[in-house]
């Protein structure tokens, strides 16, 4: 079992087109940008900066957002869905 | 239905979303635009003809919603939203933001808080789009959800491209959100997986806009220019 990983379209150049990602061994949000950065280098840049998750960044546990549970520390399950939601500026 | 509605943006979203309101019978729109109408707009933006490339939106939105026989009294103010200009959407009763910047974005939510007004915010690339609604009197508002304007260059739908019905699609759901006043509502559309998810969300106690101590308590014009990129 893994934590499923649902890439947004922008960020979709680190993960060779993939729109999931699974990942396994990681028991908070935290370690889960760890071990996505191992496998797609250069992803942790695009969801942190020196003072946690960027501004126009939302990631979700569930249906949850992390800024309302415990931030990067949010623990995670196997199976559960991690959701990156940024701000889109088209219309 | 004595209701005024301002739309910022006239283009793939404030197309669907102008004929929605005016075929639910919104008695005035006031239709906000800089631009003109190019072919590449015209598999997306549904109120042009070949025959009105070239031509101001505004001008041939109001055409085509005239040729359709409707009483929205429509009211158009040429220009941009800008800091300095936001009285343009004086006398509406909701706002609904379909424009393709952050720029206009974060002003139009900092416009719409300070002025007490509801506000529904819509955007669309490529496969996916969202909509999110905001009430006039408090959050969840656009800052709760993205705090601040993303560094360094947008990729816009001139650029990154986006599917023709996903605006179909967010446009409909701004004006039936902007009807229904379900605001703090973000609905989420993934054209790929053919997804559409609806979540609460929250307001942020620490937001600048609507927080317990907002930052945000006039337009400041600098607010509105993207911050450059971090060096790495």
């Amino acid at each position: 079992m893994a934590v499923i990983v649902r890439i947004p379209t922008p960020l979709r150049s680190l993960t060779g087109g993939n729109e999931e990602v699974h990942v396994e061994e990681a028991g908070t949000v935290s370690d889960v940008i760890d071990r996505l950065e191992v496998k797609h280098a250069g992803m942790k840049d695009r969801l942190l900066d020196d003072k946690g998750v960027r501004k126009f960044i939302n990631i979700y546990v569930g249906e949850e957002d992390i800024r309302f549970l415990d931030g990067l520390r949010t623990a995670v399950k196997d199976g559960e869905q991690i959701s990156i939601v940024p701000a889109i500026a088209g219309g | 239905m004595g209701l005024t509605a301002a739309v910022i943006g006239v283009g793939g979203l404030g197309a669907p979303a102008s004929l929605a309101l005016a075929r639910a019978g919104v008695e005035r729109l006031i239709l906000i635009d800089d631009d003109v109408v190019d072919r590449s707009n015209l598999h997306r933006q549904i109120l042009f003809r070949d025959a009105d490339v070239g031509r101001s939106k505004l001008d041939a939105t109001v055409d085509s919603l005239r040729r359709a026989g409707l009483k929205t009294h429509l009211d158009p103010r040429p220009g941009r939203l800008t800091p300095a200009n936001a009285a343009v959407i004086d006398g509406c009763d909701v706002i609904l933001e379909c424009s393709d910047n952050y720029a206009t974005k974060f002003l139009a939510a900092d416009v719409a808080r300070l002025r007490g007004l509801p506000i529904v915010h819509g955007s669309a690339i490529r496969f996916i789009g969202t909509a999110f609604a905001v009430s006039g009197a408090g959050g969840p508002c656009y800052r709760c959800l993205f705090e601040d304007i993303p560094p360094g260059a947008q990729a816009g739908c001139d650029v990154a491209g986006v599917v023709g019905p996903i605006c179909g699609v967010i446009g409909a759901l701004q004006a039936h959100l902007a009807l229904t006043a379900a605001y703090g509502t973000l609905i989420s559309l993934d054209g790929l997986r053919d997804e559409l998810r609806v979540r609460s969300i929250p307001a942020r106690a620490g937001c600048a806009l609507c927080g317990s101590s907002p930052t945000i308590d006039a337009i400041d014009a600098a607010r509105y220019h993207p911050v450059e990129a971090e060096e790495n």
